[in-house]
């Protein structure tokens, strides 16, 4: 009796010491093993400096680096800077370059490769404006860069973390390369395997990767990062059902932009786990200040007062959460006190007020939207019976999103609303709003904001940049030129055979290892 | 004997092949003004879809001018048919490629997922067809014509959804989605375009199935079955020699058309199994407004058709020796 006790007790502590050695080794990173990650569709460029789509900046967040990049906070944080100083009045920046930081074709990066890389930017990067104000680029020793302004820019490394057309450096013989025709080489820690166009795309571990030994572990897209995967394969499926089936049945090991129905259809099911990254693009409606009788402030304001938040995001998307402020909650510039004056407001009464003061007689409003985004057309149809309610005449116009999008930009196609996800502007700042901002055609001449911006860009101290971006949330949002609804998530699934996924905007790949 | 009709049928024949192609000339050239004013058409800027929704104006702009999208529209035109006279599709907006590298890139995809589909719907199709004929007004013959109904009515995305879930999730026997090149193994390369081959395959197989029981009963029917049976031919001979060969002319037209369709129906089939081939090439290049991506491939796609439409005529001179060119 007593001999079966003991053999029974041997029997569990070594079952409980297996579990262990194999739940510790799970969680001890070690290298091998490709990840396969279904995206939704395929790459058209992976030259950075002219790359914009979410699927592009994916690899090339991998494969390239800058001088900063976004932290997890999404701050600026050193790259392939170690520093960087910035002179009193905010015209000079010095930055001082890691040491050791190879290319993918073995060659040491210097200055040299930073100044040919922002002057092949300058010509080729729709983003180029950012550098207008550059007076001049110097490199004054293989690990020094200098970017000295004509004018004052306190934000300057803030808008060089930019995700979205990176700031990326390539060896100084690309410099006279055409836009997208550059060989893909870069500093990052995975390099280019194979591209197949529409099919996948192959990154493997850049072994000779200089890893930045200063920082204590990952930090968004910046930080210390490790490569433990031999390689990750890039599979693009757009048919989101396919994406999720292909996880199911192994075909993927982690998949990108899975429906808020499917995920709560399949969550809990064996071998999928869905991971929710909140925030990841903000739902906004904007107003046509240029189309009647939108071009009227009070018309404006009347639709503005109709919004019935909570109820709009449980009809649309149901995983989004508040927020009035025009910035994301992790930014320093959130301040939602302000934003709130003009949320939520959900108030007929207030609405047909301002409708008969404004002369209201039933002019027709159009109501931009399409069908490739769900949550684009659901809102629109909640907002359409909330303006029903107030006696606004509507009219849908339901276009494909190439149709909205461009639409939205130029100010065409006789819309008084649309509806859109903004992402990288509530993500990176108030200084990725500006273009946005004083772009649209549909805001027109606004010399509030242009003023603001002027004092946001030349203000050293944050207290004062935060002033004057509460001062252009002010107008933007009592002039009704946008509505602001939710911050959305994004949802994604894995199968759990690997560990070190984490939620943040980008999907990233080092620290990752399979179990 | 065989030589000598092919040598009497060469030269009627090869004018008559000539004029076919001569023909096709303004064929695509109509084909080719209407797909480029089509897409042009078409609201939507690619430069702003490049960009992105969040893009400044200056950078839409440097987009633009980049991609020759800043010339009036006629000047657009002029440079793609200068480009089409030296036979250059032009290059892709968004890939970044020729377009006829990009087309070539994926020809294997379709073609190979076009021929798979049509190797079973001809003995699928065919073989129901006459089986359903020989059996008319049996339940055998209700039972094929309300799957051949089922074949043709039931939407091809929804099919492959079900199928996906039963063959991919839940038995695990096929792959759920993407192309594994033929150049890695024939059963991964058959394994991977099954799924999608036969789903693809179930709308022409009952459209076949349904002609050929059509044309088989229309045969089956006519003086000469009935002198054969009373004659005493077998049935297996009456049906196969003399009924059978007389229904392949509706037949081979359908079939041509069938492989029309199965090139065609790939846009569907190709974007839900996320097969790199033309269907998804189109597709991606219509939502991304890739003007040259759209305008060449459909041209490339009106040619293919047209040397179907005379490969199908040669067909008829050899399956009927009545039918002469000249």
């Amino acid at each position: 009796m007593i001999s079966r006790n003991v053999s029974r007790a041997v029997l569990a502590t070594a079952l409980v010491a297996a579990l262990a050695v194999d739940t510790a080794s799970a969680q001890q990173p070690r290298k091998g093993g490709t990840l396969t990650y279904a995206n939704v569709s395929g790459l058209g460029t992976q030259d950075p400096h002219v790359a914009a789509a979410v699927v592009e900046l994916e690899p090339i967040n991998h494969i390239f680096e800058g001088l900063v990049a976004m932290g997890e906070d999404y701050e600026a944080k050193p790259s392939i800077a170690s520093k960087w100083e910035v002179s009193p009045d905010a015209t000079t920046f010095t930055f001082t370059l890691r040491q050791g930081v190879k290319f993918h074709n073995g060659k040491v990066l210097t200055s040299a490769d930073v100044l040919a890389s922002y002057q092949r930017y300058q010509q080729v990067s729709p983003n180029k404006s950012q550098l207008a104000s550059v007076e001049s680029f110097t490199a004054p020793d293989p690990h020094t860069f200098i970017i000295k302004l004509k004018e004052p820019n306190a934000v300057f490394v803030e808008v060089l973390k930019t995700p979205t057309y990176p700031f990326s450096i390539l060896p100084a013989e690309q410099k006279d390369k055409p836009a997208r025709e550059v060989e893909i080489i870069g500093t990052g820690p995975f390099r280019l395997g194979e591209w197949v166009r529409d099919g996948h795309l192959t990154m493997r571990r850049f072994d000779d990767y200089s890893i930045d030994t200063a920082r204590p572990g990952i930090d968004g897209l910046a930080g210390r990062k490790t490569v433990h995967l031999d390689a990750v394969r890039y599979n693009f499926v757009p048919e989101a059902n396919a994406r999720v089936a292909a996880l199911q049945s192994g075909g993927a090991d982690h998949i990108s932009n899975v429906p808020p129905d499917t995920a709560k259809r399949i969550a809990g099911q064996p071998n999928v786990h869905i991971m929710k990254v909140i925030p990841f693009c903000q739902q906004t409606f904007i107003m046509h200040t240029q189309q009647a009788p939108t071009n009227n402030l009070l018309i404006r304001q009347a639709i503005q007062a109709v919004f019935d938040v909570d109820d709009m995001i449980a009809v649309s998307m149901p995983d989004a959460e508040r927020n009035p402020a025009m910035v994301f909650k992790t930014s320093p510039y959130y301040q939602p006190e302000l934003g709130a004056k003009y949320y939520d407001i959900k108030s007929v009464a207030k609405a047909k007020a301002l409708l008969t003061q404004a002369g209201y007689k039933g002019e027709k409003v159009v109501l931009m939207t399409n069908a490739s985004y769900s949550y684009m057309r659901d809102s629109t149809v909640f907002l359409v019976e909330a303006l029903k309610a107030a006696g606004v005449t509507t009219e849908v116009s339901m276009v494909d999103w190439p149709t909205n999008v461009s639409n939205m930009q130029s100010g065409n196609g006789g819309w008084n609303i649309t509806v859109t996800g903004f992402c990288s502007g509530p993500l990176l700042g108030p200084q990725q709003w500006r273009p946005l901002l004083v772009g649209f055609p549909q805001v027109k001449g606004d010399t509030v904001i242009d003023e603001n911006y002027t004092k946001f860009f030349s203000s050293v101290e944050l207290a004062k940049r935060k002033e004057a971006w509460l001062a252009i949330e002010e107008r933007v949002l009592s002039q009704a030129y946008m509505v602001k609804v939710s911050d959305m998530p994004d949802l994604r699934g894995h199968n759990g055979k690997f560990e070190g996924l984490k939620p943040y905007y980008f999907t990233r790949f080092w620290d990752v290892w399979q179990k | 004997m065989a030589s000598g009709r092919l040598g009497g049928l060469a030269s009627p024949l090869m004018r008559q092949l000539a004029r076919q192609l001569a023909q096709a000339v303004p064929v695509l050239l109509i084909v080719a003004v209407l797909t480029f004013f089509l897409m042009h058409l078409l609201p939507g800027d690619p430069a702003v879809l490049i960009a992105g929704p969040e893009a400044s104006r200056e950078a839409v702009a440097q987009i633009r001018t980049q991609l020759g999208l800043d010339l009036p529209l006629h000047e657009q035109l002029f440079v793609w048919f200068t480009h089409l006279a030296r036979g250059d599709l032009g290059r892709s907006l968004v890939l970044n490629q020729p377009v006829t590298e990009a087309v070539l890139e994926r020809l294997p995809v379709t073609m190979s997922l076009a021929l798979i589909s049509f190797a079973l719907t001809l003995p699928l199709g065919i073989g129901a067809g006459v089986l359903a004929a020989c059996f008319r007004n049996t339940w055998f013959d209700a039972f094929v014509m309300l799957l051949a109904l089922i074949g043709v009515s039931a939407p091809s995305f929804w099919i492959a959804i079900l199928s996906v879930l039963l063959f991919s999730v839940s038995l695990g026997w096929l792959p759920s989605a993407g192309y594994v090149p033929i150049a890695q193994g024939m059963w991964p390369w058959f394994a991977a375009l099954l799924q999608p081959a036969l789903i693809l395959a179930l709308f022409q197989i009952g459209f076949l199935a349904r002609i050929t029981r059509s044309a088989m009963l229309d045969v089956l029917d006519q003086d000469f079955i009935r002198t054969a049976r009373a004659k005493g031919v077998s049935e297996w001979k009456t049906i196969s020699k003399h009924a059978f060969r007389n229904t392949l002319i509706p037949v081979v037209t359908v079939c041509g058309i069938i492989f029309s369709l199965l090139v065609g129906g790939s846009v569907v089939i190709e974007q839900v199994f996320a097969l790199p081939g033309i269907g998804r090439l189109i597709v991606q290049a219509i939502i991304g407004r890739d003007y040259p991506v759209v305008q060449g491939t459909l041209l490339l796609l009106g040619f293919v058709f047209v040397l179907l439409n005379l490969a199908i005529d040669v067909l008829y001179t050899f399956i009927d020796p009545r039918i002469r060119y000249g």
